[in-house]
């Protein structure tokens, strides 16, 4: 029973983290109908910014708003003087198919390479504001922390702010008609570039978040979160790319069928459940288990 | 007069340049002869991609997973079965292609960035199963012996040209295979498919069928080009195909020009030739540990960058387009 309860619990964190991936993956992919892989660099560099934050001013919060901030610039930053030129240069040809992936992916590399320019390879990491050690039940510890606690909380915060602003305001109007249909929506007087660079920026504070708390249970490292990248894109096709509840709902399936796969059969079963679960999603139901809209495009 | 068909001509120019190959092999130092290995394995893989991206408008991240799968392949029937080098490097090429053929059944019915996410995650995951299966090794490996050059080629002739002979040999069959397949029945549906699907499947082109015999050949080329890489490491390991491979790779097929067969061998070079220019650039202005171990991870992903914004259809576009 204290198994399945620590179990439930680190699915709920672990879930939790994807789901700031994978809505950052998911908010890029909507403004823009590409797969942002620089995500990883994007979060992993603003990190790195928190990290320095956190290291000069002595706190951890400070170092969190820091880094939302400027996961939030480098995201519009990128969109507007790298991904809106480069959509301008290429329209012609075959290669327009795989140019932004190409270019995302190299822009990872290069963000990477930046980062150990500046902070080298050594591991880092960032005290964490709470306990790291599991609590007390019965007598015995869970791996459950007042830390991971935290993670949930500020997640679930940062999701229901996000549903507020794409429900109940005009900017979320925006977001979602140029989502939706851009052509549309500039005829009815949206800016849909800043809006799309606005998605990139959202995106890019998700990704600052979702650094800052992951590395303080885990290590700072350029690489730090390639995984959670892939895991958020699992999480993002399961949800069906499109929907942002989708991108939630799939994180937290993704996460609980990975912790119960380790806690329950091998510990060994992280990445082989993850790939099994992606497989089985795209056989059996490509488009998305909570896909917004009836048929994709492209 | 004697008339030659295009396939003719093209086998007689990849012997004509396997003797280049040759004489070069005789000319150049060990160290050379090294670096030309990588340079013939890297063009493999490159073709590889290019098969599969260029021609079939797949994009794939994991082809450093599936190198793995063929180099593991290899080195299991050299050092647990004592097969014979040439039978090993056969195994790995079928084994990485039957892998793919599965694996694209699965996945190439997936589009542009679905593909590209999946094969990413192939490629993070595969390689953390070679700590859970004993017969792999681990994080030490497996080890990769071709054993040393036979000795009817006299006491001079040292292990790297050895290594040369074997990989610029192997790479040069399985790219004029390639280069056969593109230039059939086969090589036309893949750009039927690539170019407009739908008309395509207008035409009568099966084209999930296809896809995943694209999937299959590249999956099959990149085992080779897996096989000879640890060959060159004389051992593989879960380290020896980090995601950047993969990255590398795609890199090398832009540069190239994604949609050209001819230029292969400018990729693998520029492969082989980014580490020795980091390396000197380091040397020469020095800098922390940091700058040296990040400076080719740099120099690739600006290439990738570069070659994608003003050469998206490979050098030889560039040079005919000034021509006008």
């Amino acid at each position: 029973m204290l198994k399945f309860i620590t179990a439930v619990l680190t699915s709920l964190t672990t879930g939790s983290i994807y789901a700031l991936m994978s809505t950052a993956l998911v908010l890029v992919w909507r403004s823009t109908r590409v797969i942002n892989f620089a995500q990883a660099g994007q979060a992993v560099f603003t990190t790195y910014i928190g990290y320095e934050v956190t290291i000069r001013s002595g706190s951890y919060w400070i170092g969190v708003v820091a880094a939302i901030i400027s996961g939030a610039l480098i995201g519009a930053v990128i969109d507007r003087f790298f991904m809106r030129p480069i959509f301008k240069r290429i329209k012609s040809g075959p290669i327009v198919m795989i140019a932004p992936v190409v270019a995302t992916l190299g822009l990872l590399g290069i963000i990477q390479a930046i980062i150990g320019f500046i902070w080298g390879l050594t591991y880092q990491s960032i005290p964490a504001p709470v306990s790291t050690d599991g609590f007390q039940v019965f007598g015995s510890t869970i791996a459950f922390s007042p830390f991971n606690l935290m993670v949930l909380i500020s997640v679930t915060i940062s999701m229901l702010l996000l549903t507020l602003l794409f429900q109940k305001t005009n900017i979320g109007l925006a977001l979602r008609a140029s989502a939706y249909s851009p052509e549309i929506a500039k005829l009815s007087g949206i800016k849909v570039d800043a809006i799309r660079t606005l998605g990139w920026a959202l995106a890019g504070a998700a990704g600052g978040l979702a650094g800052m708390l992951f590395v303080p249970s885990s290590y700072l490292y350029p690489n730090a979160m390639d995984v959670l990248l892939v895991f958020g894109f699992i999480a993002a096709v399961i949800g069906g790319l499109d929907s942002l509840f989708g991108a939630v709902a799939g994180a937290m399936i993704l996460g609980f069928a990975i912790n119960f796969a380790t806690s329950y059969i091998s510990s060994k079963l992280v990445f082989p459940m993850a790939f099994i679960i992606l497989i089985l999603v795209l056989l059996i139901k490509p488009g998305g288990i909570f896909s917004s809209r009836k048929g994709r495009k492209d | 007069m004697l008339k030659l068909t295009s396939n003719k001509k093209r086998l007689l120019l990849f012997i004509l340049l396997g003797w280049v190959l040759l004489l070069v092999g005789d000319r150049v130092g060990e160290l050379r002869q090294y670096q030309g290995s990588f340079v013939a394995t890297y063009s493999l893989a490159i073709a590889s991609i290019i098969l599969l991206t260029g021609y079939s408008g797949q994009l794939s991240l994991g082809h450093s997973a599936l190198m793995a799968v063929g180099a593991y392949a290899g080195a299991l029937s050299i050092n647990n079965a004592h097969l014979h080098p040439v039978i090993a490097l056969i195994i790995a090429t079928l084994t990485a292609g039957v892998f793919g053929l599965i694996l694209g059944v699965a996945v190439a019915r997936l589009t542009g960035p679905y593909l590209a996410g999946t094969t990413l995650a192939l490629a993070v995951s595969l390689p953390t199963l070679a700590n859970q299966f004993p017969i792999l090794g681990g994080e030490q490996g497996v080890v990769f012996d071709v054993g040393a050059p036979p000795a009817r080629f006299g006491e001079g002739f040292s292990q790297y040209k050895w290594f040369f002979w074997i990989s610029s040999l192997a790479a040069l069959i399985m790219i004029w295979m390639i280069s056969n397949l593109l230039n059939s029945r086969y090589g036309r549906t893949f750009r039927a498919i690539r170019d407009n699907q739908i008309s395509a499947a207008l035409a009568g082109i099966n084209a999930g069928r296809v896809k995943v015999i694209a999937f299959a050949v590249s999956s099959g080329a990149a085992g080779l080009a897996g096989g000879l890489l640890v060959m060159l490491i004389s051992g593989v390991s879960p380290s020896a195909f980090p995601l950047s491979l993969s990255f590398s790779l795609l890199t090398g097929a832009v540069v190239t020009g994604v949609y050209n067969l001819k230029g292969v061998m400018l990729g693998g070079l520029v492969l082989v030739a980014i580490p020795e220019i980091a390396d000197s650039l380091t040397t020469r202005i020095g800098g922390s540990e940091g700058f040296t171990a990040t400076l080719p991870g740099f120099l690739v992903s600006a290439l990738l960058i570069l070659a994608v914004l003003f050469a998206p259809n490979g050098p030889g576009h560039l040079i005919k387009r000034k021509k006008h």
